[in-house]
């Protein structure tokens, strides 16, 4: 007679058999994410002189189907970064929670700045440079096992020696960095416009907040003219060493369609 | 059949575990993916060995598709300094291919190399690194890392040594070598003018007879202007290839690094 | 103590006769040895206060902080044996972790109350464990609008099944203390350690507790704490040592919904405070001793 905790309550093995466990056991091959289903389409993010604007639009597209259509993609980590998701929005919000878990983990240590006139970064807090390497290390290792977080992630925010920092991340866990990034759709379509302004990091030194904002302003009409997954409500943020400043109910404005008329193929043709 | 139901643990292991009950034929190892772990950033690199320098070389253009990611992405590291800024390294690593896969291998070739000093307190000589950055690659023989290394240094004697990788490892101490999308538009033209091939003494002969040029190892300066003439032509014939042109030279004095424009377009 | 020295003393898991545990009450013992703990749960936030005693000069001053952040919106401050309470902090991090990752939200102040209680009785049963050496005190501050879920990322149905409804209230601040018994109860006030007796005496005096709620905002709670810190302090035990606080508000407050840190330039203010009353209490005290002696 087996004695042991794990077998009491149990049928004896040798009067019944051993014990079937087998619904225990997931049968079938491991999952992964093979493709994403609920999708965020572009994020796009520009420096300028003290911070860095990012905006994407709310909608999470199931296909063609426009699924949820108040879906925020701008997360602020810490109120001093924010991290932009395009791609797989359960991704995004895995990651979301995760960043959380780490916010919190920060708060254990760092969160009780005791004078007011210490920063983030002298206190030895993430900043956002810091925020991207542990992603992107997050991201590789996920395309390693085979099992990727289905995103593309801008995160802005300063670097330890804080000037602007702004960078990417894609589910294979490639980054880089450049004055303006864009990912999905706003890669052909807001980059160049963002380019104009700022080819380079001393371009993007001098562009004030406001043109910056602006600029953004104008990417988001661009691209919700252009891309077919995309809304007419944004969400746009600002990163300063003040902080972040978020607005996620933005709406387009001074929308104008007369173009579409002159080009074939755009909505009803009447020739 | 009494031996499957004795219960006693040394037989047919601890009973009722869950682990350890009979399996319904759970077929494992059948995977099937549709996701490509790699991708073609693009980028072009090239290292050159000199008498007593070598200079390595590559472009800052990262590319996916036909977007242009980044116009800065350098693609030449310094390796197994004892600093952050790396300022005391002896040693430059150049990837390209599949960038997430060269930052990896940087930084796992950068480690191995800062153990070693820790270990031995004196730095990988050049040859070490070359030999152990194959074997990094060839760990990873069935998940290779997609990244065409090229390392640079100078060896024991303090000569130009600049060792050529594939994606698994196989490696092997030439002269010069280009790497990367424009590989096959550089190489042939370093064939020519950093090893002579095809040049020939004029009036020599005729057929076999003919002389071969005499070679010679090529001065800093001219290096430096075959790079650059390199790149220029690559940039003009490769859509993947431009923007900066970052070019690292090591001599016994240490790694001086410079950036230069390249086209945009 | 009739029963003491008669080996009912030596396990936990032994009631004496007239039915007492007494590792349990040797651990409320080493409580009241450790410095002073406060907490006030006041209108729109909660403080927590702890007398840090100076055990040596070589301490760095304002390191080796005695309140910890277990989740952004809770704090613990305790009195006792410091690896104890360092210990129970640990066990409240995976508690408010744990809830965080079944629920995706962060834990309510009660349920971490109910869930360390359970923690520290469990301490209690055991001949191979002994009790805890502390006694914690729990504040927090629950989202007072609905909590979104963690990772949600729309604002949900905006009326209907599953929408908002008008003018319903949720949380706001909390206080909690346990002790080692394992017995937990929330308070408007709590007291423990060495300066309890006179802590409370103070607390009773604050209005925390009416029907209408308590009337003390967050400002005035910090520095009603530091004051009955610095009043609980006992001159001719420690000579030296150092006040710490923290506080949670509302969303709408100063700490915008996170346990932080009081402020420098407040919590000096408060000290400052603190002090002159003190003083004008020994005055008044000085002149009633002089007129007796009249």
């Amino acid at each position: 007679m087996d004695h042991r905790p794990q077998a009491w309550g149990r049928p004896r093995d040798d009067v019944y058999g051993a014990y079937d466990a087998s619904y225990l056991h997931t049968n079938g091959p491991k999952t992964a994410t093979q493709s994403p289903i609920v999708t965020g389409t572009s994020v796009i993010a520009l420096k300028f002189k003290d911070g860095v604007v990012m905006a994407a639009d709310n909608l999470a597209s199931y296909g063609s189907l426009a699924r949820f259509t108040d879906v925020k993609r701008l997360r602020p980590f810490l109120s001093t970064s924010v991290v932009g998701f395009g791609g797989d929005v359960s991704d995004m919000q895995f990651l979301d929670r995760h960043l959380t878990e780490l916010a919190i983990d920060e708060a254990y240590e760092h969160d009780n700045t005791s004078s007011s006139s210490e920063t983030p970064a002298t206190a030895g807090q993430l900043n956002a440079a810091n925020l991207h390497k542990y992603l992107s290390k997050l991201m590789y290792r996920r395309r390693n096992s085979f099992d990727p977080l289905w995103n593309q992630i801008l995160v802005a925010g300063f670097d330890s020696s804080s000037t602007p920092f702004l960078a990417s991340v894609d589910l294979r866990g490639t980054t880089f960095t450049s004055p303006s990034l864009a990912s999905g759709f706003g890669a052909m379509l807001a980059q160049p416009i963002m380019r104009r302004h700022a080819a380079t990091e001393e371009d993007a030194a001098k562009l004030t907040r406001d043109e910056a904002v602006a600029i953004v302003r104008e990417c988001m009409k661009v691209l919700f003219y252009r891309d077919a997954r995309s809304l007419d409500k944004y969400s746009i943020a600002v990163v300063t060493r003040d902080g972040v400043e978020l607005s996620e109910e933005e709406q387009l404005e001074k929308q104008s369609w007369a173009f579409a008329e002159r080009i074939r193929g755009y909505g009803t043709q009447t020739v | 059949m009494a031996a499957m139901f004795s219960q006693n643990p040394l037989m047919n292991g601890p009973n009722y575990s869950v682990n350890d009950a009979p399996r319904a034929t759970a077929p494992e190892g059948a995977r099937q993916h549709r996701f490509d772990p790699y991708t073609d950033n693009g980028g072009s690199t090239l290292a050159i060995a000199g008498a007593e320098f070598t200079v390595m070389a590559g472009d800052t253009r990262l590319t996916s598709g036909y977007s242009i990611n980044s116009r800065h992405h350098p693609k030449l590291f310094k390796i197994g300094g004892t600093t952050a800024d790396q300022k005391d390294a002896t040693i430059v690593l150049s990837v390209v291919g599949f960038a997430a896969d060269g930052e990896a291998l940087k930084e796992r070739l950068d480690t191995i190399c800062k153990m070693y000093r820790y270990r031995h307190g004196k730095p990988m000589s050049v040859k070490a690194c070359a030999q152990r950055l194959s074997t990094i690659l060839y760990q990873k023989r069935f998940f290779p890392y997609y990244a065409y290394a090229i390392l640079g240094g100078l060896d024991e004697e303090g000569k130009g040594a600049v060792y050529s990788y594939d994606p698994v490892g196989s490696y092997e101490r030439e002269q010069c070598r280009a790497g990367g999308a424009a590989a096959s538009l550089i190489m042939p033209f370093l064939d020519n003018q950093v090893n002579f091939k095809n040049q020939y003494v004029p009036n020599s002969g005729e057929g076999h007879a003919l002389q071969e040029r005499e070679r010679r190892p090529l001065s800093r300066s001219e290096v430096e202007v075959l790079v650059k003439d390199a790149f220029d032509g690559a940039v003009e014939r490769h859509i993947e290839v431009g923007d900066g042109l970052q070019i690292m030279v090591i001599t016994k004095e240490g790694v001086e690094e410079v950036l230069l424009p390249l086209k945009k377009d | 103590m009739t029963s003491i020295g008669t080996g009912y003393d030596l396990a936990n898991s032994i009631f004496s006769p007239d039915g007492r545990n007494f590792q349990v009450e040797y651990a409320v013992k080493a409580v009241e040895n450790g410095g002073t703990s406060i907490g006030i749960r006041c209108k729109d936030g909660v403080v927590l206060a702890v007398e840090k005693v100076v055990t040596s000069k070589l301490l760095k001053a304002g390191a080796n902080k005695r309140i910890a952040t277990i989740d952004r919106h809770l704090g613990i401050v305790y009195s006792g044996m410091i690896p104890d309470g360092r210990h129970f902090i640990d066990r409240a991090r995976d508690e408010a972790r744990a809830w965080r990752d079944t629920f995706k939200t962060p834990i309510p102040t009660a349920d971490l109350a109910s869930r360390m209680g359970g923690y520290m009785q469990a301490y209690t049963l055991y001949q191979s464990v002994r009790p805890f050496g502390i006694t914690a005190i729990i504040g927090g501050f629950d989202s007072t609008s609905e909590a979104p879920v963690d990772g949600e990322v729309g604002a949900g149905p905006s009326c209907g099944a599953g929408g908002k409804v008008p003018g319903k209230t949720y949380g706001g601040p909390f206080l909690y203390m346990v002790e080692p018994s394992g017995l937990y109860w929330g308070y408007y006030g709590a007291a423990t350690g060495k300066g309890r007796q006179a802590a409370k005496a103070e607390l009773e005096k604050l209005d925390l507790g009416g029907p209408a709620g308590p009337s003390l905002t967050l400002e005035q709670a910090v520095k009603e704490a530091a004051r009955i810190i610095y009043v609980s302090h006992d001159d001719s035990k420690d000579k030296e040592f150092e006040l710490e606080m923290t506080w949670i508000s509302g969303a709408d407050g100063p700490t915008k919904g996170l346990h932080r840190e009081v402020p420098k330039e407040l919590r000096e203010e408060a000290e400052r405070l603190a002090k002159k009353a003190l003083e004008d209490d020994e005055d008044d005290e000085d002149e009633e001793e002089e007129k007796m002696e009249e």
